[in-house]
C-alpha cells in the first residue's frame, strides 16, 4: 500500500509540475505590447549619448579636463509609415555651451526600396560621418579622424534638404543607395545651409553601398558630393568631392578605411583650382576570453590640401597624425578610452598628446 | 496471499511509473533535445504574404535591413529575451553577434534613424506564439517542436524544420 501511494504522488507530483511550468508560462501581460504594435498611435523611443574626457598635451597649459557632448535622441514613428528622428547636442566651448539642432528628419517608408525624408541630416558621404558622429560610445577610438571633425570645412559635416534611400531587394551583394538634393555650405564654409542656400544654386549628392550577405559586418561604399559655394572672403567656388570606404566591423577584427578626394574650382577663372586628399585607415581587435572588454586600437591618417587650392589652402588642413590607443567595455553601455596621438598639424612639427575618454549611451533595448 | 498482494503493489507501480513516464519524457525530452536537433522554426503571422525565404533574406529582415514584406506590409520582429537558448542560436547562426555586438548593433541602427527603436522583446514561446498570432506582419523564431497551427511557418532555402537539410538545424 506504501508503494502505490508513493507512485500515486510521484505521478500527481510530476503532472502539477508540468502543469505549472505551462501556467508559469502563460502567465504574463502582453496586451500593451499587441496595442502598439497594431495601433497608429505615436510611439516614442528616446536615447541619450556623452562623453567625459581628459587631454594632457605637449607645451599646452590648457590640459585638464573636457566635457565632450551630450547628445539627446528623440525617434517617433507616428503610425503607417512616417517617422520623426530629432538629435539635440550641448557642446562645451571656451565662452559656454552651445546648443545645436543637429539632426530633424521627418521620413516616410513607402517601401525598402524607396524612403523619402526632408530636414537637417549628417552628410551621408563616406562611413564615419553617418556611421558615429555624436555617438562617441559607439566608435571604438577617442575621438574622430581629422578629416570629419566638428566644424570640418573639409567635408560638409551636415546637409539640409530631401533625401531618398533604400535598399535594393533580392541581391546577394546588400546593395543600397541613397541621393540627396538640398542647400549648399553656408557662407561660413563649416556650417550647413540652415536658413537657406545662399547663392540659389543647390547641393547634391548619390551613394551607393554594399553589404554582402555572406560576409556580415562588412560593408563598403564610393560617394560623390557637388556643390557652388560662396564663402564669405573669396569668389565662388565649385566644389566635387569622392569618397570611398571599406569597413569590417566585427569587432576582432574592425577596419576601416577611407578616402575624400575634393576638388576646388573658382567658377569665374577655372584655372584656379587645386585638390585636398584625406584618408585614414584604422585597425582594431577585440581580445578573447577573459580579455574580452580589451580593444586595441591604432589609425593613421593624413589630409594633404594643394597649395592652389582656392578653398582651403590657408586654413591649416594640412595634417598627419598616428594613433595608439585601448578601450576598456567595463560596463555594457559605458567604455573607458585611453589614446597617445602624435599628430602634426599644417607641416609645423610634431605635438604628443594623450586622451582618456569615459563615453557612454543612455539607452533601452 | 502476501504474494497476491506484493503482485498486485508491483503491478500499481508499474502503472504508475508508465504514467508517469507517458506525460513527463515529453518535457524531460524538450528539455534536452537540443535546437540543432528539432530545428529553429521561423514563424510569422497567418496572413503574411511570403511563404519562402532565402538564409540571405532572412538575415536582412533579422538585421532591419529589410523593413517590408513582398505587399508592402510592415515586418514586426520579436525577439527572444536573454538567456535563451533560442536567442543564443539565432545570435550565432543569423546575426553572428554576441550579446553585446547585438546590443550595439541596434543601439548604432537607432542612432543613424534607420530604425525608431529595436525588436520587440519576448519571454517565452508561448508569448512568442501568441504575438505572432495577434499582431499582423509579425515574425518570430522558436523551437520547430514548440509551434502551433494558429502560425505559418516559413520556409527557409526551400526547407522546412523537418526537412533534411534545414539551415537552422
Amino acid at each position: 500500500m506504501k508503494n502505490r501511494g508513493l507512485a500515486w504522488y510521484v505521478f500527481v507530483s510530476s503532472m502539477i509540475c508540468a502543469l505549472s511550468q505551462s501556467a508559469v508560462a502563460q502567465s504574463y501581460d502582453y496586451d500593451e505590447v499587441i496595442s502598439s504594435a497594431n495601433s497608429d498611435e505615436p510611439e516614442f523611443n528616446v536615447m541619450g549619448f556623452g562623453d567625459i574626457g581628459y587631454i594632457s598635451q605637449d607645451g599646452n597649459n590648457e590640459e585638464g579636463f573636457v566635457i565632450g557632448q551630450a547628445v539627446g535622441h528623440l525617434a517617433a514613428s507616428l503610425g503607417g509609415s512616417l517617422s520623426i528622428f530629432a538629435e539635440a547636442s550641448a557642446t562645451a566651448r571656451d565662452s559656454g555651451y552651445t546648443f545645436e539642432i543637429e539632426r530633424l528628419i521627418a521620413k516616410y517608408e513607402f517601401s525598402d526600396l524607396f524612403k523619402l525624408s526632408a530636414g537637417r541630416y549628417h552628410t551621408p558621404i563616406g562611413y564615419w560621418n553617418s556611421a558615429f558622429h555624436h555617438g562617441a560610445w559607439l566608435q571604438t577610438t577617442n575621438s574622430r579622424p581629422e578629416m570629419v571633425k566638428f566644424g570640418s570645412k573639409l567635408l560638409p559635416i551636415h546637409f539640409v534638404g530631401v533625401l531618398l534611400e533604400g535598399n535594393l531587394p533580392r541581391n546577394r551583394l546588400g546593395l543600397s543607395y541613397s541621393a540627396g538634393f538640398g542647400n549648399g555650405r553656408h557662407e561660413n564654409v563649416a556650417r550647413a545651409g540652415d536658413a537657406g542656400d545662399i547663392n540659389g544654386d543647390k547641393a547634391w549628392m548619390a551613394q551607393i553601398q554594399i553589404s554582402p550577405d555572406r560576409f556580415v559586418g562588412l560593408n563598403a561604399g564610393i560617394g560623390f558630393y557637388s556643390d557652388e559655394i560662396t564663402p564669405d572672403d573669396r569668389p565662388e567656388i565649385r566644389e566635387s568631392t569622392v569618397s570611398a570606404y571599406v569597413a569590417y566591423t566585427k569587432e576582432s577584427p574592425e577596419i576601416i578605411v577611407e578616402l575624400l578626394h575634393s576638388n576646388h574650382e573658382e567658377l569665374l577663372d577655372s584655372s584656379v583650382s587645386g585638390d585636398v586628399t584625406a584618408w585614414y585607415a584604422q585597425f582594431a581587435y577585440r581580445l578573447k576570453d577573459d580579455l574580452s572588454d580589451w580593444k586595441p586600437y591604432a589609425r593613421y591618417e593624413n589630409t594633404d590640401v594643394d597649395d592652389t587650392d582656392p578653398l582651403l589652402f590657408d586654413q591649416g588642413i594640412d595634417y598627419d597624425a598616428a594613433i595608439l590607443g585601448v578601450r576598456w567595455d567595463f560596463n555594457r553601455y559605458a567604455a573607458l578610452k585611453a589614446e597617445y596621438r602624435a599628430e602634426e598639424f599644417d607641416n609645423n612639427g610634431r605635438e604628443n598628446n594623450f586622451r582618456l575618454q569615459l563615453s557612454f549611451v543612455l539607452a533601452r533595448l | 496471499m502476501n504474494c497476491i498482494v506484493k503482485k498486485s503493489n508491483t503491478r500499481t507501480w508499474r502503472i504508475a511509473l508508465y504514467l508517469v513516464a507517458l506525460f513527463t519524457i515529453p518535457f524531460v525530452a524538450q528539455a534536452e533535445e537540443s535546437i540543432a536537433q528539432t530545428g529553429l522554426a521561423i514563424v510569422v503571422h497567418k496572413d503574411t504574404a511570403a511563404d519562402d525565404v532565402t538564409m540571405g533574406e532572412l538575415r536582412n529582415i533579422f538585421m532591419a535591413n529589410k523593413q517590408f514584406w513582398p505587399n508592402r506590409s510592415r515586418i514586426i520582429l520579436l525577439v527572444r529575451a536573454p538567456e535563451s537558448d533560442e536567442r543564443d542560436y539565432v545570435l550565432n547562426t543569423i546575426y553572428q553577434m554576441d550579446e553585446d555586438a547585438f546590443r550595439k548593433y541596434w543601439i548604432a541602427k537607432m542612432f543613424r534613424a534607420e530604425v525608431p527603436r529595436g525588436p520587440k522583446i519576448v519571454f517565452s514561446s508561448d508569448m512568442t506564439l501568441d504575438l505572432v498570432v495577434a499582431i499582423p506582419g509579425s515574425i518570430s523564431f522558436m523551437r520547430a517542436d514548440q509551434v502551433s497551427d494558429a502560425v505559418k511557418v516559413l520556409r527557409v532555402d526551400g526547407k522546412l524544420p523537418s526537412d533534411d537539410g534545414y539551415p537552422l538545424k
